[in-house]
């Protein structure tokens, strides 16, 4: 196991640094963070005094060099908007408000997947088993910026204010936008539950069991569901990836103060440092996530730990 | 109680009233008002920066202005008034001075005097920063070098400063006036980064509390110089989507609303709780053609398409602005043929470009001839400037491919744009769709577009309109200086730099318990007299 753990934290570091790398690489091809910094009757000379304050004046490796072994102390630099560094930035939107509003989609997509999904199976074909895939469908198909302005509408207009149309620091106020992030992945996981339990559901085990005259929800959820965890586990890891791109989109709508409208707001403004720091965030809980999946998923199935 | 009595206990009582009292009256219209109130106005953005030598952009200022305040203060028609100066006038062709208001404090206590002044100057110019003890910053506007012909000033007395120049400068008093003063001793003491995070001005509101990118939270100052504010707290929320802030006001949860787009404001407008103001701003909306000549860009040795003013005026008389107006924008912009925007101070209106097609058509084959009408490489930056912004472009694209000019449209992202026009690659036929706009009142902001290269000038002027321009400059003479600046104003519409599309008009909706908003033609709204229904 500690081989194991070695194995994945030596490639975890690995993609951190190529992803940092790349990042930094790719955003200096796509503008001059100066030119956001003047009036838009600056001359040259202007640009040129403002990119030399902002130190992007000096050559590109050496700006690399900077950057490549400040990182590891967390300095990525002052914000070229906010003038503040650039880290505290991108922590202050990541704890509490994405944070929150991830985990609570994490804990719906899962929590509301596993009866819905074991319904679906237990029910093939059925009508509740069809609703359930236009349910899923539809949750798939929504774009999010639509079904979250559906949800406003309905909710904070149509009900007379029963939540909040934007804003963030109540339990009211997660709601909305946490119910908007789960939806998509909660639809996928339903139908990943119900198909992997539908093949567990046909084992010989299942059969002995219920021959052993256990009830039919003991079948399901201790010997079945277990066994059918394993690609739910892995995809939730992933989702996490997916409920952080999502913050982009839901984090705009609802006007949630969080690490998505930050990165909305810093990417066309080219502010460097602060897009640095968030997808050095972005990554590092990525492949934390990962780790931590396949650790999980190696305790559950040894055979995931030789692969 | 005898008379006299009573007349000398209401003298004194008046006496005692510190100012501005009196206009905490408890009705407003009529309507009695609540003036512990707190306003929620949604607005589209957050600023980055409150320390206003950063930088005054279209959101920025809309924050900074709540408090801090310039020399020059406008009213809500776009007339410059008396701010924190009382009067300013030029004493001769190369000074100016201004007369500072008395009694006015930053709203930790700190006086604001000629000392103020100079602080400011010295930040501006970046002079004597070492003396002060504070640092440089990345600045917006170098004053250094836009206004190089400043070369000093001086305190005359404690409420009078004086400004020297090299030669007339006829708008200082905007360039300079119009710019927001942050206090001295404070900003010593607490550097320039404090400026940042919770400043202190002297404006109507003091700022509490700031949460980036969620809300900005004002207090009244009750020991405004002016009528102090009819409410007591003023709440700045961050709520980037129109149809979000459109439905958290439907919703109550907030009583006002910037940037409706134009389809919205027509349905608010229905609605029998709401109100829907708005105003003509100074964002004009052009298409810029390249005609530099080949030393003055990236030009692989070929001077810029568009050069000819008759290819330019040719896509003028190609645009129906009219039906931009009323389709897309329905009613909320307007045209303006002028380079100056209509609410400028030194505006003068002009002959608007008439749809026509035809004369189009002749004026590209008589500038052409047998070679036909360069074709248009135009760059497009969508979701930078709204829907409407984003929809007339191809309209406009369709307008000129109507009278023969092929079109090639690139659509890009703001600061893709921004870096081609950096860099100077911007190719010989090439053209890119943009707005600007203004912080200062004066004209000069406007007709400066063309007179050095800048990242919007891709048309210099020619010298005898270099000459003229220069001219509006150092006129120091206010008559003589209109005319001049309505001569140039009429030649530039001739010359025709750019094709002019519009200029905007902003639509705010509110609550109707909020009483007396009324949206301003700058860049920031004010809530000084405005009032909520109790």
């Amino acid at each position: 196991m500690a081989r194991f753990l070695a194995r994945r934290l030596i490639h975890a570091v690995f993609v951190v640094w190529g992803v940092v790398t790349v990042v930094f690489f790719i955003l200096r091809l796509t503008g001059d963070p100066a030119a956001f910094l003047v009036d838009q009757t600056a001359t040259r000379e202007e640009i040129a005094h403002a990119r030399h304050l902002l130190g992007l004046d000096r050559p590109l490796y050496a700006q690399y060099l900077d950057f490549i072994t400040s990182v590891p102390r967390g300095d990525f630099g002052l914000s070229i908007q906010q003038r503040r560094p650039a880290l505290p930035i991108v922590l202050e939107h990541l704890w509490p408000a994405t944070a929150e509003l991830a985990l609570a989609a994490i804990v719906l997509a899962t929590v509301l997947a596993i009866p819905l999904g074991v319904v679906a199976a237990t029910h093939r074909n059925g009508a509740l088993d069809h609703l359930s895939r236009l349910g899923s469908l539809f949750l798939q198909s929504m774009p999010s910026f639509w079904l979250g302005l559906m949800l406003i509408l309905v909710f904070a207009v149509a009900l007379g204010g029963l939540l909040p149309a934007f804003g963030s620091g109540s339990l009211r106020h997660l709601i909305l936008p946490a119910l908007t992030l789960a939806a998509a992945p909660l639809a996928q996981n339903v139908r990943l539950i119900r198909s992997g339990l539908l093949e567990v559901l046909q084992q010989d085990y299942v059969r002995t069991a219920r021959a052993k005259g256990l009830a039919e929800r003991g079948v399901v959820y201790r010997h079945a569901l277990r066994n059918a965890a394993g690609p739910f586990l892995t995809v939730t890891g992933l989702s996490l990836g997916f409920m952080l791109s999502g913050t982009l989109v839901i984090e705009t709508v609802f006007s949630w103060p969080g690490l998505g409208r930050l990165m909305v707001q810093a990417v066309p403004g080219r502010d460097f440092p602060v897009i640095q720091a968030a997808v050095v965030v972005f990554a590092v809980l990525f492949v934390a996530v990962n780790l931590i999946v396949d650790v999980v998923h190696g305790l559950v199935d040894p055979r995931a730990r030789v692969a | 109680m005898a008379p006299w009595l009573v007349l000398l206990v209401t003298a004194v009582l008046v006496l005692l009233t510190p100012p501005g009292a009196a206009a905490q009256a408890s009705t407003v219209d009529g309507v009695t008002i609540d003036p512990d109130a707190e306003l929620v106005v949604a607005l589209a953005d957050d600023t980055n920066n409150m320390d206003p030598r950063i930088g005054m952009g279209s959101i920025r200022s809309n924050y900074i202005r709540q408090v801090f305040e310039s020399l020059v203060d406008v009213d809500h028609a776009g007339k410059p008034v008396p701010g924190l100066a009382l009067a300013w006038k030029p004493v001769n062709d190369l000074t100016w001075e201004f007369t500072l208001r008395r009694g006015v404090t930053f709203h930790d206590g700190e006086p604001f005097n000629a000392d103020t002044v100079l602080f400011n100057l010295d930040r501006f110019f970046r002079r004597n920063l070492d003396k002060h003890g504070v640092k440089d910053v990345a600045a917006g506007t170098s004053f250094e070098k836009v206004y190089p012909f400043v070369t000093r000033w001086e305190k005359v007395d404690d409420h009078t400063v004086r400004i020297h120049t090299s030669e007339p400068a006829a708008n200082l008093w905007d360039f300079i006036g119009r710019e927001p003063l942050v206090p001295r001793a404070w900003t010593v003491k607490n550097g320039v980064e404090a400026l940042n995070e919770r400043p202190v001005g002297t404006g109507p509101w003091k700022l509490v509390e700031w949460k980036r990118k969620n809300h900005m939270l004002f207090e009244r100052n009750e020991r405004y110089w002016g009528a102090p504010p009819r409410m007591k707290r003023l709440r700045f929320v961050i709520i980037p989507e129109a149809a979000a802030r459109i439905a958290a006001l439907r919703a109550g949860q907030v009583g006002l609303i910037e940037a409706v787009p134009p389809l919205d404001a027509g349905v608010l407008e229905r609605e029998p709780t709401l109100r829907v103001v708005s105003s003509v701003q100074k964002l004009a909306c052009r298409i810029y053609l390249n005609g530099r000549t080949k030393e003055a860009y990236e030009s692989g040795g070929r001077d810029g398409a568009f050069a000819d003013p008759k290819v330019r005026l040719a896509l003028n008389l190609a645009v129906n602005r009219e039906a931009i107006v009323q389709k897309i924008f329905h009613g909320l912009a307007i045209v303006n043929a002028s380079p100056v925007a209509t609410v400028a101070y030194g505006y003068a209106a002009q002959e608007a470009y008439p749809f026509d097609p035809a004369r189009a058509r002749a004026l590209l084959a008589e500038a052409t001839g047998k070679d036909g009408p360069p074709s248009l490489d135009l760059l497009f930056p969508t979701k930078h400037y709204g829907q409407a912004f984003d929809e007339t472009v191809p309209a406009v694209v369709e307008m000129l491919k109507d009278v023969g000019v092929p079109v090639n449209v690139k659509a890009l992202d703001f600061g893709t744009l921004l870096q081609t026009l950096t860099k100077g690659t911007l190719p010989p036929n090439g053209g890119f769709a943009a707005c600007r706009t203004s912080n200062n009142l004066d004209a000069d902001d406007f007709v400066r577009d063309w007179a050095t290269t800048t990242l919007v000038n891709w048309t210099p002027y020619p010298p005898e309109l270099m000459t003229l321009y220069q001219g509006t400059r150092r006129q120091v003479d206010p008559k003589k200086r209109l005319a001049l600046l309505a001569d140039l104003q009429r030649r530039v519409r001739d010359w025709a730099p750019v094709v002019s599309l519009y200029q905007e008009v902003k639509a705010y909706a509110h609550s109707t318990r909020v009483l007396r908003f009324t949206p301003t033609q700058e860049l920031n709204m004010d809530f000084r007299g405005v009032a909520l229904k109790k």
